[in-house]
């Protein structure tokens, strides 16, 4: 059923609908696990008691973006309900919820819908061919929500559609799909935040140490790629590995990259850009030092000032 | 990994809690009670104490949605709704939604069209599980930092007045672009004619001039609330998986280029407050010591950091150029090596 597609689109998915679809889960999750009352009194809802846990549920939503070209940018994304009786959403409330995104995001539209599980199921054809006539081609994503602290990929899948002829019967299947991460600075700025809790504020020292954290281990993961990369081809070198052409010719257009500007009109803009930061600085500096200069001449004023009053002597300019 | 130790020093040495990760039974925090909170909004405890409320919780989910959509707004300020609880002292914010209205400097309500929306969104969103109710409103001030305006502080005493719990949140996406950390303050006004008892002095923001009278009128009617974060045990599990995929836009992000704009106006700025500064001081020579002399010492001991802060700004985002020039452009100058890159980083 995941074979892997061959559309050509570029998927690219933004973090919060990562976050959106997570947090969808895990609060159905907990409305149906509800935690051990701490008070004497329980919750007269509370159908499982404190401790039963349920099989994980499973949540529905329906992703929207912009498609530009063979480019999918997946934005946003916004829950739906499902009927378990007829195996399909809610048409009436997707249309609503649809209307209002509509008027504070106009120029999204929806792309597709998004469930949580761990592997995509027949059932999903179905509400996938539903929403087809909403969009011709679209597309599924699927969140594992099991933790496992192991696994060193992201629990995302995207799924396409494709027509696939099996058996003589024409049928259409999952195909799987990659897609890479795409972010604002905003985005960037505010998952960091989250998600290593770096304080706010505080002397330019921590600042400093921040930025420089940040970047160190941004730094120490493309090392670490590149290392992998390099063991790899010194072992297709050696011959323990097969050789693979494709790989070949992808690390050479890589390397023939490098370096990556090297035009005069860079180095000019580069060091403008550079002699503006110093420039910066050096105002900086000089305010800092008039400032420091004046409170030094007050001092002096305050301190020496009472032995000259008369005589006619001003303060320094 | 040194980074992992590293980053935990740091934070002991910052006094950064939730350090550990959390565990699934920490979740709890999503279970919304329903009758607790019915209780808690009977009870009222807030109606005595216009200082009741002293800490905001908002969820990672809340937090990127509020930023995004601020930053999406551009110069223009744009507006939403916060849905939460409260627990105890806290406000909790566990979403966030934009309103279709925009630059609400002018208008003290949103128009009918936005509270259409607004019940219209908050019914959906109760058929679809997610059953907060409203606990505040956000508002960004792009490029001019976290504080209420005349107008911001009306609605505020407006909305606590008759919609209580409410909290009000602003969001500055520029700053937060520029200095690479989320410039966000939570706020509550007091009640018209209430003296607050200490003047607790908030963490200093640089104000453009043209905004600082309205700033200035204002600071005393409201005290802003300590905030904190949170996210589920799934959260975290999945920002830190996030990380392998997005350590390459960290790498490339090109602070310098994209607040170009915003830098010339803070200086430009500065520059005028420098001159406001410089006729203070010539103005004042000899006369009494004391009090308006410190005034003016001040003035320019503010202008001083404002640069400082400006500058080391500058200075972060040239150091990341610097070091992409040195990983990317450098490779002509170093011996041959046959080492690969895995991701090509295109200088801005």
């Amino acid at each position: 059923m995941a074979s892997s597609s061959s559309s050509g689109l570029t998927f690219k998915l933004h973090p919060l609908v990562i976050v959106n679809i997570s947090d969808h889960y895990t609060r159905v999750k907990s409305q149906m696990n509800p935690p051990p009352p701490t008070s004497a009194t329980s919750n007269s809802n509370n159908s499982n008691g404190g401790e039963n846990n349920q099989s994980p549920p499973r949540v529905y939503g329906c992703v929207i973006g912009v498609q530009r070209g063979r480019t999918v940018e997946i934005f946003n994304s916004f829950e739906l309900l499902y009927d378990p009786s007829t195996h399909s959403l809610d048409r009436s409330f997707l249309e609503k919820k649809q209307e209002l995104y509509k008027k504070v995001f106009p120029n999204f539209y929806v792309l597709g819908w998004y469930s949580t599980g761990n592997d995509a199921e027949e059932s999903d054809m179905h509400i996938h061919k539903a929403l087809m006539d909403v969009n011709e081609s679209p597309v599924y994503v699927l969140l594992n929500p099991a933790i496992n602290h192991a696994q060193k990929d992201l629990p995302v899948t995207i799924y396409e559609s494709e027509l696939h002829v099996i058996d003589g019967i024409p049928q259409l299947i999952f195909v799987r799909s990659s897609y890479t991460i795409e972010t604002v600075e905003a985005e960037r700025i505010s998952v960091d935040h989250v998600a290593h809790l770096k304080p706010s504020g505080g002397s330019a020292a921590t600042q400093l140490a921040a930025q420089l954290t940040g970047i160190h281990s941004a730094i120490k993961m493309l090392n670490s790629r590149i290392r992998v990369l390099h063991q790899y081809l010194v072992g297709m070198q050696k011959g323990d590995l097969p050789c693979e052409n494709a790989l070949l010719r992808q690390v050479s257009s890589l390397l023939r990259r490098l370096p990556a500007t090297e035009s005069e009109k860079f180095q000019d803009d580069f060091l403008t850009e550079y002699n503006d930061t110093l420039l910066v600085t050096y105002l900086a500096t000089f305010t800092n030092c008039s400032s420091t200069m004046n409170d030094l001449v007050d001092k002096f004023n305050t301190a020496y000032d009472r032995h000259s009053r008369r005589g006619g002597r001003t303060a320094f300019i | 990994m040194d980074s992992a130790v590293a980053q935990k020093t740091w934070e002991l040495e910052n006094n950064i809690l939730a350090a550990e990760a959390p565990d699934p039974s920490s979740d709890s925090i999503f279970h919304y009670d329903e009758v607790a909170q019915a209780k808690f909004l009977k009870d009222k405890p807030w109606a005595n104490d216009p200082h009741f409320f002293k800490r905001v919780k908002i969820s990672a989910l809340a937090l990127l949605k509020m930023v995004v959509h601020a930053r999406s707004g551009g110069t223009i300020e744009v507006m939403g709704l916060m849905q939460g609880k409260t627990d105890g002292d806290a406000i909790i914010v566990m979403d966030a939604f934009a309103l279709p209205v925009e630059g609400t400097e002018t208008r003290v309500n949103a128009q009918a069209d936005a509270y259409e929306y607004m019940v219209d969104y908050s019914q959906t969103n109760k058929q679809a599980g997610r059953l907060e109710n409203v606990v505040g409103w956000y508002h960004s001030h792009p490029g001019y930092g976290c504080w209420l305006s005349g107008i911001d502080v009306s609605t505020q005493m407006l909305n606590q007045q008759f919609q209580e719990p409410f909290l009000a949140v602003v969001i500055d996406p520029t700053r937060t672009v520029s200095a690479g950390k989320v410039d966000i303050g939570a706020f509550r006004t007091y009640p018209e004619g209430y003296k607050p008892p200490d003047d607790h002095t908030s963490e200093y923001q640089t104000i453009p001039l043209n905004k600082i009278e309205d700033f200035g009128v204002h600071c005393k009617q409201y005290y802003a609330l300590n905030i904190t974060y949170f996210k589920s045990s799934l959260d975290s599990h999945l920002l830190d998986l996030l990380w392998n995929k997005y350590w390459v836009n960290t790498l490339s992000s090109s602070p310098l280029l994209g607040n170009g704009d915003y830098v010339a106006g803070q200086i430009s700025d500065l520059a005028e407050k420098l001159e406001q500064a410089e006729n203070q001081l010539i103005h004042s020579r000899i006369g009494p010591l004391g009090t308006s002399r410190k005034k003016e010492e001040s003035q320019l001991a503010k202008i001083t950091r404002d640069s400082s802060k400006i500058t080391v700004e500058q200075v972060h985002g040239l150091m990341s150029q610097v070091l992409k020039n040195i990983l990317f452009n450098s490779v002509g100058q170093q011996n041959r090596n046959e080492q690969p890159v895995s991701d090509p980083m295109i200088e801005a």
